[in-house]
């Protein structure tokens, strides 16, 4: 059973899970605890007595409820508690004791949860400790409870026997029997009986939750939080495994990520469980080899959905009357099997051809879209280039770079009178492949001699929506000045420093100019996606432009002071990256899921087309889209919600489908048990939605401290749900499920979009950092909030017949200074770019053979920088002075070149410009690297153990 | 009084015109919710009207003021300053990209004003009828009653007397 570890795999089986649920509810009673804390006595009465009365008549639990559930907990304690901690502790009241325990192992629920309570108490108590118990029930008040507590002391081990007689009885044979996918309630039920061995439960209690030891230990009067004890993601992002084999047949994390994977059953626990409530959908997300989704062609029968709902027909869905007809698992709605997909049921009610039928086993599947799925004939891909030819772009090299890529395109830096012909813009790849080479050849010759600072940037994107309005496609700007000229026309802003604090704050990271949101709208209305290069040193508004991006489904890549000797590989890759990775065009996203929840608001770069429909002109692997959902009936009866993620597109080989997710999850009556599920990478991505939107309509420091809110009143929901049994002291407590739950948040803090205020950040950087954010899917966005740091001079010391070893040398290390020694050689990676750390007294070897004979004049070249006063010129400078990392011939510098081959292989959507910087070469060195050291305390912001009392300190402050 | 009179149907003219302007947001909107009509469609309908729905409220507002009704102007008044300020934050126009997240607010806010609207709608039509009955009344009995200074005056000199 369960018995050793009861966080994680509560879930797999049914029977294990049972009786590990049981054991985190006993935390719960906490609430109820409180008030009745007075006299151990009195709490001990009146628990009794409501509870008993409903149980002991009608056998099912449920009627237990009413009373609430503290009565409960108190009962069934008295066996366990006894045996485990909790006497000894209690010392003073001889009530108490009993109290705990039992809790613990009976597990139950606080008292909103109705059903789950009641259902324990009938199963444990009745049948063995009767005796003892009516009498308790029936007189109700003091006195039975008392002698049912003296009573109880004695019989300490008395509770033992029963137990195991119950559990025969009960738990375990019905539970498995029921299909996998069955809900949490119809689990409680049974689980009660077996909620276990007796010492399982006192050990499952004690795990049950993972705790810090913050401040004070009793006396002392030391704050000292252990560094090394803090808990870090060091293993990356880790999906919660156990949900996965409880459905199997959901659709891979990777596509679809619930907040957490126990719905609530009730407004009151949505209410309590104050973390975002919803799900992160990636419908596109790379698949690896071998697990590609399936494509399914129903050319004969047309696509079988629900009719009613309009659900797909998925795994989860029964069939019933022999075949004939099957029951949509979102609506229950009973629907006609076509007779083309009919088929036999075998005597497990299967359909005896499932083995050939990919959708109703697996829940990711690619659907061929029939002509109705059209609203007009599939267009071919279209790419249309739309390129700043103003004096900076030439002078920083951004055009000879950027167009490495053949590709159909038009320039039109026009008047916005003038309407090109489609036609005679547009042109066919392959056939005048030599014409378009060409002309990206004379591009640069072409504007060479331009001395035009302005940028008509409006009037050419008007033109270029006009090109494109036929065919629809992904535009791709690269704007390199502020747009000065014709509408669309920007102002300088984001220098007056007054503004920041104030409330008028926010404005400066919302588009200047209604013309870009209603141009937003007219794009993706076209099928018009956008992609946005920037490339200034200077202020260019990326609020504004990339307006168009968020609205079309597209990205804002920014490329602060380009410089092609620089910064064109990195363009190169990426653009690369956008215009070869698997892309769906004119494609439409719904979510449904069952009825009595409905999602309420979507979170990401899309527009809404109607109340619950994505409209994304171009959509690929890379983007991830958050929503929320909400509860719409006070009540959820079901004991199983259904979520279908479906994604109509048109695949680049022209073909229209429909991309179908589908996934389950029970719905429970516990928060304890919604803790236990949570899924720490989802919660974080919606997180970080909210606060980046939180930041559009106020000021940093509140969308940072409503986040802060957040974590601290979820933490202290959790802590009062264990808060009575266990004595918690200064002790921090969280769900081992959200043990990252604090780091990420403080790293969130210190996210570009969210971090310090009007000089941290480049204005220009900090929104273009929040575009990127709002649309990565939940892995990257962990990567980037918590970057790995890889020591990597050992490895590269190492003679070459162990060079295989290079999964070893992938260890992640903590995000703090102490973190790098002197002697060695680190990389930090955050996804978007590597900073490589050579310490002060890294062996000469290894820098003469990574960075060739003359590295010492290259490394102390970079010491020159002092003296610059303001941080975006230091900014500038910086990406200016980047070493370039080149490969040399020997075995370190290509092992090195290996390593971060890897690390860019584990993620290609974006590529890492490797930065260079030795040991105490400041400021490089903390602009680059030690302010990303998240976890230290930096210029005025939090390190990590301050941060967690600082949090401890919220969640004790009731 | 005929002068009166004609303002009144004047403004009952306009007053129905506001309420036919809210009507047909508060429908265009409750469209869109259920999926009857796109932003794209919704915003530019209701987009094109807000500015002559706010002209109007105001020229009904300001014409009040100018002929001296007190408690009509004051009761215009509200919307009026509410009107004035969104323009001047230019939160007038429905944003089309971010129309779902605003519905709920767009709904509350055009039914308060459709509310106040037919609050309006009964003053000024018992007004109407009042002016109407007078003008006739005075008409009919080629008396000139002038009813509330009548009537002021009346108890004037009723209190002079007690006194």
């Amino acid at each position: 059973m369960g018995t050793e570890n009861p966080g994680r795999p509560n879930f797999p089986m049914r029977p294990s899970f049972t009786p590990f649920a049981s054991a985190p509810p006993t935390v719960r009673p906490f609430s109820p605890h409180g008030p009745a804390t007075g006299p151990e006595s009195s709490n001990f009465r009146p628990s009794p007595p409501a509870r008993f009365s409903d149980p002991s008549v009608p056998s099912p639990p449920i009627t237990s409820v009413p009373p609430s559930g503290v009565p409960y907990q108190r009962f069934p304690t008295p066996p366990f508690p006894s045996a485990a901690q909790a006497p000894p502790n209690r010392a003073p009241p001889v009530g108490q004791p009993p109290f705990q325990p039992p809790a613990s192992q009976v597990s139950v629920p606080p008292p909103s949860f109705r059903p789950q309570t009641q259902a324990l108490p009938v199963p444990m108590g009745s049948p063995p400790q009767n005796a003892n118990f009516p009498p308790s029930s029936m007189n109700a008040p003091q006195p039975p409870t008392d002698s049912s507590l003296s009573g109880i002391r004695p019989n300490f081990q008395q509770p033992f026997p029963g137990y195991p007689s119950k559990q025969p009885a009960g738990s375990y044979g019905p539970p498995p029997s029921v299909a996998a996918n069955l809900g949490y309630q119809s689990r409680d039920q049974m689980q009660h009986p077996g909620s276990a061995p007796p010492i399982g439960g006192v050990q499952r209690l004690t795990e049950d939750f993972s705790s810090l030891a913050v401040a004070s230990i009793p006396g002392t009067n030391d704050p000292a939080l252990d560094n090394r004890s803090l808990p870090r993601p060091l293993d990356g992002d880790v999906v919660p495994s156990s949900f996965l084999e409880m459905y199997p047949m959901n659709c891979d994390p990777r596509y679809l990520r619930l907040t957490t994977n126990a719905i609530p059953n009730s407004q009151s626990l949505v209410s309590r469980w104050h973390l975002p409530l919803g799900a992160v959908v990636c419908p596109l997300a790379e698949a690896p080899e071998g697990e590609e989704v399936p494509a399914i062609n129903f050319s004969s029968t047309g696509i079988i959905r629900c009719r009613r709902c309009r659900t797909y027909v998925n795994p989860y869905v029964t069939f019933t009357d022999a075949g004939r007809k099957w029951r949509c698992n979102i609506c229950s709605f009973l629907n006609d099997v076509p007779g083309e997909y009919f088929a036999n049921l075998d005597a497990t009610g299967r359909r005896i051809d499932l083995d050939q039928r990919p959708e109703l086993i697996k829940g990711s599947v690619e659907f061929v879209a029939p002509t109705e799925y059209m609203v007009r004939p599939p267009m071919p891909p279209l790419y249309f280039f739309l390129i700043d030819v103003s004096i900076s772009a030439v002078r920083s090299g951004m055009i000879e770079s950027s167009l490495t890529q053949p590709q159909m395109m038009v320039v039109s830096d026009l008047d916005d009178i003038f309407v090109p012909l489609p036609d005679d813009l547009l042109v066919n790849l392959s056939e005048s492949k030599n014409v378009v080479e060409t002309f990206l050849d004379s591009l640069p010759s072409m504007f060479q001699d331009n001395v035009n600072v302005e940028s008509a940037f409006g009037p050419a994107l008007k033109a270029a929506f006009m090109v494109m309005s036929q065919l629809g496609g992904k535009l791709l700007i690269f704007q390199n000045s502020l747009p000065s000229l014709g509408v669309g026309r920007l102002k300088l802003r984001g220098d007056d420093l007054r503004v920041y604090g104030t409330d008028k704050e926010h404005i400066l990271r919302l588009p200047e100019d209604p013309f870009y949101k209603q141009m937003a709208a007219d794009l993706t209305k076209y099928q018009i996606g956008v992609n946005i290069y920037a490339f200034s040193d200077k202020y260019t508004d990326i609020a504004s432009l990339g307006t168009l991006a968020k609205y079309t489904g597209g990205q804002v890549y920014y490329y602060p002071s380009f410089q092609s000797g620089i910064h064109g590989e990195k363009l190169s890759h990426e653009l690369a990256r956008d215009l070869t990775r698997e892309t769906a065009w004119e494609a439409v996203m719904r979510i449904r899921c069952g009825k009595g929840i409905r999602f309420t608001s979507y979170h990401g770069n899309f527009m809404l087309r109607s109340t619950d429909l994505l409209a994304l002109p171009a959509v690929d692997c890379d983007k991830a889209y958050a929503m929320q959902l909400s509860l719409e009936e006070t009540l959820l009866t079901t004991q199983t919600v259904y979520f279908q993620v479906a994604l109509l597109y048109t695949a680049s080989c022209g073909e229209r489908r429909i991309r179908v997710h589908t996934a389950a999850a029970p719905v429970v009556t516990d928060l304890g048990e919604m803790y236990r599920q949570a899924d720490t990478g989802a919660i974080v991505s919606l997180f970080s939605r909210l606060a980046i939107e939180k930041t559009l309509t106020s000021k940093l420091e509140d969308a940072r401290n409503s986040l802060q809110l957040r974590i601290v009143k979820a933490l202290r929901e959790y802590r009062n749900l264990y808060s009575v049994q266990h004595r918690l002291g200064a002790r921090m407590i969280y769900p081992e499920s959200l043990k990252f739950l604090c780091l990420y948040g403080l790293a969130l803090f210190k996210s570009v979009p969210l971090k310090g205020g009007y000089a941290d950040v480049q204005l220009d950087e900090r929104c273009a950092a929040g575009f990127t954010m709002m649309a990565l899917p939940v892995k990257k966005l962990l990567k980037l909030l918590y970057p790995s740091l890889i020591r990597i001079d050992e490895y590269l010391l190492k003679p070459s017949a162990q060079a295989d070893g290079f999964k070893n040398i992938m260890k992640r290390l903590p995000l703090v200074a102490e973190s790098l020694d002197s002697r060695g050689l680190y990389i930090y990676d955050d996804g978007f770019r590597f900073v490589i750390w050579f310490g002060r007294m890294v062996s000469p070897d290894i820098a003469k053979n990574l960075l060739g004979p003359d590295f010492a004049a290259e490394l102390s070249r970079l010491d020159i920088i002092v003296g610059i006063q303001h941080i975006q010129d230091l900014l500038q400078m910086l990406a200016m002075i980047n070493v370039a990392l080149t490969e040399h011939d020997n075995e370190m510098s290509r092992r090195l070149m290996k390593i971060l081959k890897k690390l860019r292989e584990s993620d290609p959507s974006y590529y890492q410009l490797p930065y260079l910087v030795r040991q105490g070469e400041q400021p490089r060195e903390g602009l680059l690297l030690l302010v990303n050291l998240i976890e230290d305390q930096m210029g005025g912001t939090t390190g990590y153990a301050d941060w967690i009392t600082q949090i401890q300190r919220q969640v004790q402050q009731n | 009084m005929a002068w009166d009179l004609i303002f009144w149907v004047l403004c009952f003219f306009i007053n129905i015109a506001l309420l036919a302007s809210s009507f047909y947001q508060l429908l265009s909107l409750s469209d869109l919710e259920a999926d009857h009509l796109n932003p794209f469609e919704a915003t530019t309908r209701i987009n094109s009207i807000v500015l002559p729905d706010f002209l109007l409220q105001a020229f009904l507002c300001l014409s009040f003021l100018l002929t001296w009704h007190w408690f009509m102007f004051l009761f215009t008044l509200p919307i009026t300053a509410y009107h004035l300020m969104l323009y001047l934050n230019r939160k007038h126009l429905l944003d089309v990209t971010e129309i779902f997240r605003d519905l709920n607010t767009e709904k509350k806010y055009r039914f308060v004003k459709l509310a106040v609207y037919l609050l309006l709608f009964t003053v000024v039509l018992f007004r109407l009828v009042i002016s109407a009955s007078t003008l006739y009344t005075m008409k009919s009995m080629f008396i000139h009653i002038d009813f509330w200074g009548s009537t002021v005056g009346g108890i004037c000199k009723l209190v002079i007397r007690i006194f």
